[in-house]
């Protein structure tokens, strides 16, 4: 019978063992706190719950149907007039007992495709779609209300419900809407104009095949555009949408026929202003119609306790549509009518809410002095807010929605880091904001503090207290590290100390400029933060190292895919140097070629598809007039090159170098026998696990196995060894030193990323086994700075010592998981203890590091019976998702990660 | 789908329908939980769709589809696309 790798590996006196610290009890340990939300909350919170991720193409069609009347229109007031179209005939629905409402679209957790970004997928499954549409219509009502398992994703067609992706639903009768439109944009979107130029860059052959062979995840430009980014709420609230139209009809005036002194784009600000009038038009019509909705729910309504909300709902939201908020509740649902504003207008996955306790803060402030709110009302509002954030869905391309951000729609809310003046920002509402987190368990809006010296303990300590009810949020971003990198990579666009201390995180983990405004309520003066800087997370996405250090073994042939990918080097790999120059090489060549398209595709989608909306929030674009793609925002210099799987890759050399060439116990022939036979072991998908301890020996024979061995004895990241560390060290200058090469097409230079989100996962799937003893199909390490499960032997401050061997402020982030089994955390001593540990990585200089309290037994039973685990959430990498919503290889994965028992 | 008649009409041609997701909604009348596709009850009143409007005109070989007569170039629409905000609508 072939043995399992644990197995092997324990007869070899080593251990996959998967545990720091002391050995956990063989009884499952629950997380240690549990609260919960308000009647109210938890009524929402269940609604969520039970609800299936549902798409139409209600949006879609009125955009498209107002777009092709428009032919031969300046394109902004084009896209402008298509959106105000959609906006005003989307269809409210109120459900009782929200406070907070709007959404997308018309379904609870709802959204909608967009063609004129993408059709390709909707075309190529036409014929699928439409026989599940005619073949499932005669199911039982019964069958309709059991989908398969995967939370709220429906994953198979029944009934009138046809599944888009194993993920969305659509109604059948909708499928022959959706088809038309998808054939309407052929030739026309920015998927198909972007690939019709891009083919043009003479080295287009190679990013094809790089694209084929999984090295590079996904394209930039036409998947999500926008996002990985910070909101700005501040003219909404400041100015009113009635204030905002006024202004920019003002504005239209001032400038009509007038350059400016600018030859090139001074005139395009006549039309970027008629474009902002026309989507607040929109804009407002949308929530007005909300308004009249909940007026006609409040004239329908029998029971007075329920008439009454439906009439709040209804004044708030007229009050709203016009004028400037005057108490905490409008200005709370006037950010988030916004932000579903912004989320509409374009594909938009991280669109980060910011410092929203600060911003709301003198909302908060003034309304408690005046006795119009309770601090127990604040917090129902808040967890209404986390219900209806979670609510959010976006519907990108299938391999980007499943494959890399799981489904999650990383709405960031940040607390803690520095005011304008750098005291300590933290205040009270941040403090329920927390409270509300912990009550409400939701994976929306995840939350990130930025640590600094000068906030409070008080604080810091509640902080980690709600990340220890497991939930995965806080997440903990070092302040002075992201400033510090703001200062460098925005220098050079006027980036100063004052501004630098406005940052906040976009997506998951971009660190991002922001800016400050003075807001005036009632006389009274407050500076509030907000975002005024493109996307931070577009340009070359996730570049898989291990993938390339494969093509350099095997003479840039990737044998998955049967293609020749890069040029043969035709080198023998005879030293290392040689081996880490050749995979420089292969590495920067695929970034300059990724990099060219991915300007081409941005290109066509800021000249047909640009932000409109945004450009009004953004500073400078109502100043400059002009929209995000005539540079309108303030921080243009955001793109990056990102990476993936960096401790298999660092681990790989470092094996390499021990085994073949400091030692010269094997060849780099044997070493690359041994790969093309995964070490004699079975593959992760015949296994049917994406986990290393699960893996199988095909046979008895044991051809590979002392190489094997002496791979995994090699020296490992995460240890406090130089061996390795100087490995990721020498790496990390220069990764970070080569992404700079580069210019966005906005003549800026790109700099470094360093997160994985899920796409250790399927870049895992599509790579053979790698020279650390990782075997083919299995999933990378996550993040940048985690450890490979099973290699960091030597407790979490080795572990620290070895992340923080390179300068994080040189990058745009780094990325940091650890899991805690509950028993290493227990009471008031453990929130202590694990304030303590995040402190020490700070201290070091990390940038970021998120926690998973959890038993892995847990994770296993709701492996085993996701039915029993509807509302477990954890954390992946940068994003907190429900268990059953995440894929296979990634939740292996998780399971996979030592567990640290012990916090010193 | 033909024009939604008391026959065929489901509960997502009400009015009344607050649509939670592609299978369900809650009856702002009864506040439950109700099947899209059940048997719609005697206080079903309906929601402007482009299904029920007198411009619309049926598609010959698609009924999922139809064209908008109310605008002189005829675009082509869809029975289920819901007209509540439409200022040309014309209860069929």
């Amino acid at each position: 019978m072939p043995k399992k790798l644990a197995q092997i590996l324990e007869e070899k006196g080593l251990s996959l063992n998967q545990e720091y610290g002391k050995r956990a009890s063989n009884e499952v340990t629950d997380r240690e706190i549990k609260r919960s939300p308000t009647p109210r909350g938890q009524n929402l919170k269940d609604l969520y719950l039970s609800t299936l991720s549902s798409t139409t193409v209600d949006f879609t069609y009125w955009y498209t149907r107002k777009w092709n009347e428009l032919d031969g229109e300046v394109m902004v007031v084009r896209r402008a007039t298509a959106l105000k179209h959609a906006f005003s005939n989307l269809t409210p629905v109120i459900y009782p007992g929200e406070l907070l409402v709007m959404a997308k679209e018309r379904y609870y957790r709802g959204s909608f495709p967009m063609p004129w970004l993408s059709e390709g997928y909707f075309l190529a499954k036409t014929s699928d779609l439409y026989k599940a549409a005619l073949d499932s219509g005669g199911a039982s009502a019964d069958e309709v209300s059991h989908f398969g398992s995967g939370g709220g994703n429906v994953t198979k067609s029944v009934g009138n419900v046809v599944s888009i992706a194993g993920k969305f639903g659509i109604r059948n009768t909708e499928i022959s809407a959706l088809s038309q439109l998808a054939n309407e944009w052929v030739g026309r979107s920015v998927d198909d104009l972007g690939h019709k130029y891009e083919r043009m860059v003479p080295e287009y052959p190679l990013k094809e095949q790089l694209m084929r062979s999984v090295i590079c995840m996904f394209d930039s430009g036409y998947t999500l555009p926008q996002g990985r980014e910070v909101s700005n709420y501040y003219f909404p609230l400041q100015y009113g949408i009635g204030g905002l139209i006024k202004m920019a009809r003002e504005r239209r005036g001032e400038v009509a026929g007038e350059s400016g002194g600018d030859g090139l784009i001074g005139m395009d600000r006549l039309y970027y202003y008629e474009a902002a009038g026309l989507v607040l038009e929109g804009i407002q019509a949308w929530i007005r119609n909300y308004a009249k909705e909940a007026w006609r729910l409040a004239g329908c309504e029998k029971e007075p306790a329920q008439k009454r909300e439906y009439e709040e709902i209804a004044e708030c939201l007229e009050w709203i549509s016009e004028n400037p908020p005057r108490t905490f509740r409008e200005a709370m649902q006037l950010t988030y009518a916004v932000h579903l504003a912004v989320i509409n207008e374009d594909c938009i996955s991280g669109y980060s809410i910011g410092r929203l306790g600060q911003i709301l803060y003198p909302y908060y402030e003034q309304d408690l002095e005046a006795g119009r709110i309770t601090r127990e009302k604040v917090l129902e509002l808040l967890e209404c807010y986390r219900v209806k954030f979670t609510c959010i869905d976006s519907f990108a391309s299938a391999g980007v929605v499943g494959g890399v951000l799981s489904g999650n729609t990383f709405n960031n809310l940040i607390i803690g880091g520095l005011n304008k003046k750098g005291e300590s920002a933290a205040n009270e509402l941040e403090i329920l904001i927390l409270e509300a987190s912990m009550n409400c368990v939701t994976s929306q809006p995840t939350i990130s503090v930025l640590y600094d010296e000068k906030l409070p303990e008080g604080f810091l300590l509640k902080a980690t207290e709600c990340t220890k009810t497991g939930t995965g949020y806080p997440a903990w971003m070092n302040n002075r590290v992201g400033m510090e990198y703001l200062i460098k990579q925005f220098s050079q666009e006027g980036m100063t100390l004052e501004e630098a201390r406005a940052l906040a995180i976009g997506g998951c983990l971009e660190t991002t400029p922001g800016c400050w405004h003075e807001l005036t309520l009632n006389g009274r003066k407050y500076w509030i933060p907000g975002g005024c800087a493109q996307t931070a997370g577009s340009g070359v996405h996730f570049i898989s190292n291990p993938k390339v250090l494969e093509c350099v073994l095997f003479n840039g042939y990737d044998h998955r895919a049967k293609a020749q990918v890069f040029k043969p080097h035709n080198k023998n790999l005879e030293t290392f140097e040689e081996v880490v120059e050749v995979w420089r090489d292969y590495y920067a060549q695929a970034v300059a070629v990724v990099n060219k398209c991915a300007n081409i595709e941005h290109d066509i989608w800021r000249k047909h598809n640009m932000a409109v909306f945004n450009s009004v929030l953004k500073p400078d674009c109502l100043i400059k007039g002009q929209h995000v793609g005539n540079l309108g925002y303030r921080y243009n210099g955001t793109f990056i090159v990102e990476s993936c799987g960096t401790a298999n890759f660092i681990n790989s050399l470092a094996a390499m170098k021990k085994v073949l060439y400091d030692d010269k116990k094997f060849t780099i022939e044997d070493l690359q026998k041994a790969v093309l036979d995964n070490f004699g072991f079975k593959t992760a998908e015949e296994v049917g696990s994406y986990s290393l301890a699960a893996q199988e020996k095909r046979s008895e024979k044991d051809d590979y196995d002392e190489l094997y061995s002496a791979l995994l004895m090699a020296p490992k990241y995460g240890n406090d060894d130089p061996y390795a560390d100087d490995i990721l060290k020498d790496y990390e200058e220069w990764f970070c030193d080569m992404a700079t090469k580069y210019l966005s097409l906005y003549g800026l230079n790109l700099s470094a990323s360093q997160i994985s989100v899920s796409s250790h996962g399927p870049l895992g799937a599509v790579t053979l086994a790698s020279p650390d003893g990782r075997l083919a199909g299995t999933t990378y390490a996550d993040a940048s700075m985690s450890a490979y499960p099973g290699t960091d032997r030597n407790g979490p401050y080795a572990l620290f010592n070895s992340a923080t061997c390179w300068n994080h402020s040189d990058s745009q982030n780094s990325q940091m998981n650890l899991k805690i089994h509950p028993s290493a955390i227990m009471g008031a001593e453990g929130v202590r203890k694990l304030l303590d540990l995040t402190r020490a990585y700070m201290r070091r200089g990390g940038f970021h590091i998120q926690y998973n309290i959890v038993d892995s037994q847990v994770l296993k039973l709701a492996q085993a019976k996701p039915e029993d685990y509807r509302d477990l959430l954890i954390r992946v990498a940068g994003f907190t998702q429900y268990w059953v919503e995440i894929s296979k290889p990634i939740q292996d994965e998780v399971i996979a990660r030592t567990e640290y028992e012990a916090t010193a | 789908m033909a024009t939604c008649t008391p026959l065929n009409c489901k509960h997502d041609d009400c009015i009344h329908l607050a649509t939670i997701d592609v299978a369900k909604g809650i009856c702002h009348l009864t506040k439950k939980t109700v099947l899209i596709d059940t048997p719609i009850c005697p206080k079903f009143a309906p929601l402007k769709k482009c299904g029920n409007c007198k411009n619309f005109q049926k598609d010959k070989t698609d009924s999922n589809l139809g064209v908008c007569a109310a605008e002189k170039h005829l675009p082509w629409t869809y029975p289920d696309l819901i007209a509540q905000s439409c200022a040309m609508y014309q209860a069929g």
